[in-house]
């Protein structure tokens, strides 16, 4: 139990990472290329966080509205932006972070600005954060299986083959990013629920490249590589702690090496290869039966 | 069945299709042919929708496609084979397959079309779990295919398929092509192995420069002196 105790607090911030990062992994799952978690979850957090210190809304409720509010943005910003591709989409998603970061800083009559939003109560725990991983993975799962997960891979893989064999490529981007939005506002509203206080800076550029980092590393197909990533972009720095001035240093090299030697990012290179395995014995096995009939 | 009538195309400026008219009667196989740059490609993509035409109509079974996106034609029953035959290489030869289902939607609920597939191409059932992307270029194109059917197309659109193939492939693939045609599916080609289009082909036309040259039965166009000369050359008698 002294392990529970002394990592408790890293391993609920790796819960939520994981959160955060089925976000980012569900858009880039479709083919979207878009960086808008931080966005949404600046959104989730917010509304979370402000209804929480200033209306006394409980916060199960707080969280279900982050949830909504993050679903309906993304919804929003989808119109224009399921318009745009690769690269394109980027930068306007980045750009879409900036806004929501720049009017949390401004507005201060809503936000209180750079000293963020503090005392907010602390109802998220360990339990329930690994609660809410375990409903939006499965969750995510189910879609993943449904014809809206086959029509996000072969969008994904080729554009024009799945237009031409009828998957209407915009309603899918406009469900990856309406997904998206939700599932980073109930992510965001968790974080603020888990840490007492917000400020505008935590949803910014660095959490941006941190998603984008964890679901690289761990994979974008499975539902296990955001899983992987979150864990083992969350625990690096507390293994590292001994070189904490090169911490940077290691994470970069490290997301380097894994996008030179595994593009598919961890857990989809190793099921790729045990799959691979398995559908070539399937197949020798057939041979040697059709030998001997 | 698709009647084509005043078609015009640019890309940024540059006429691609000039004023294309022609019909595709049902049952039968049309093909078009004509050389590099003609646009027979890019009249198959402004048919599934994936170009957007500037002037004209296309009418199947009376209802207009200019205009529609293209995930609607799709579904509607004109399902294009894309050129260069893009099979998802990652996933299963079945899994492939059953992307194709979609397109059929609601139109019809055939149980039976990944038999008939098969029927077609035993060598897809033979490798159904195996990756797309560890088949032969001519298996790739039979899977493009089959994957096609999965949607149950009234029409089915057909950018090169003997590209880049062996030729007892390509008799494979055009035999099958045939086998389909028999069974009552109409077939618009795409071919510039011209020889070949005409001897499989009902009807054709020929396009050149965007424009449509010639029209007629395939027959008729074998035995032109002119289409002789520019597309099945002079020294064609060993045929």
């Amino acid at each position: 139990m002294s392990f529970f105790a002394g990592y408790g607090p890293l391993a609920e911030l790796a819960l939520l990472n994981m959160v955060l990062a089925f976000s980012q992994y569900i858009v880039l799952r479709a083919g979207v290329f878009s960086l808008g978690s931080a966005a949404f979850a600046a959104v989730g957090a917010y509304a979370a966080a402000i209804l929480a210190t200033r209306y006394g809304v409980p916060p199960a409720l707080c969280m279900v509205i982050a949830l909504v509010a993050g679903g309906f943005f993304g919804a929003i910003v989808a119109v224009p932006l399921a318009r745009l591709r690769g690269v394109f989409q980027a930068l306007a998603t980045l750009a879409l972070v900036q806004i929501v970061l720049s009017l949390a800083l401004n507005w201060t009559s809503l936000t209180d600005g750079a000293l963020g939003i503090n005392s907010i109560p602390k109802a998220v725990h360990i339990t329930e954060a690994a609660i809410a991983v375990v409903v939006v993975a499965y969750f995510l799962h189910v879609i993943g299986m449904s014809g809206i997960g086959r029509g996000f891979d072969i969008i994904r893989e080729d554009e024009t083959v799945a237009v031409s064999l009828g998957y209407d490529v915009r309603k899918h981007h406009m469900i990856a990013f309406v997904l998206s939005g939700a599932i980073a506002g109930l992510g965001g509203a968790m974080h603020a629920f888990s840490s007492y206080s917000i400020t505008p800076n935590e949803f910014g550029f660095h959490m941006v490249v941190m998603l984008l980092a964890m679901v690289v590393l761990g994979g974008r197909v499975s539902i296990f590589g955001p899983i992987v990533g979150a864990l083992i972009l969350t625990g690096l720095p507390e293994l590292l702690r001994g070189f904490q001035d090169y911490r940077s240093i290691m994470q970069g090299a490290l997301l380097m090496l894994s996008i030179t030697f595994l593009p598919r990012g961890i857990v989809d290179t190793v099921l790729g290869r045990l799959r691979h395995r398995s559908l070539s014995r399937g197949a020798s096995a057939k041979d040697r039966d059709g030998v001997t009939i | 069945m698709l009647e084509v009538s005043g078609l015009s195309v640019s890309y940024s400026g540059i006429r691609a299709l000039k004023d294309v008219s022609l019909t595709v009667g049902k049952g039968e196989i049309f093909a078009l042919i004509g050389p590099n740059g003609a646009g027979k490609s890019t009249l198959l993509n402004t048919l599934s929708g994936m170009v957007q035409a500037q002037t004209g109509h296309a009418r199947f079974d009376g209802v207009e496609l200019i205009g529609r996106p293209a995930h609607r034609i799709a579904r509607a029953g004109l399902i294009q084979v894309p050129e260069g035959r893009q099979v998802i290489a990652p996933l299963t030869v079945r899994e492939n397959l059953e992307l194709g289902r979609i397109a059929a939607g609601t139109r019809s609920g055939d149980r039976n079309a990944l038999d008939r597939v098969h029927d077609l191409f035993p060598v897809l059932a033979e490798r159904r779990t195996q990756l797309a992307g560890s088949l032969s270029g001519g298996q790739q194109q039979m899977l493009a295919i089959g994957r096609a059917l999965m949607g149950a197309p009234r029409i089915l659109l057909l950018d090169e398929p003997s590209l880049g193939l062996a030729p007892v492939i390509v008799r494979e693939v055009f035999d099958a092509l045939l086998r389909l045609n028999a069974s009552g599916l109409t077939i618009l080609l795409v071919e510039q192995n011209a020889k070949l289009a005409l001897e499989t082909a009902h009807h054709a036309a020929i396009l050149e420069m965007g424009r449509v040259v010639m029209r007629g039965t395939a027959a008729d166009l074998a035995h032109d002196p002119l289409v002789v000369d520019h597309y099945l050359g002079r020294t064609e008698e060993t045929a």
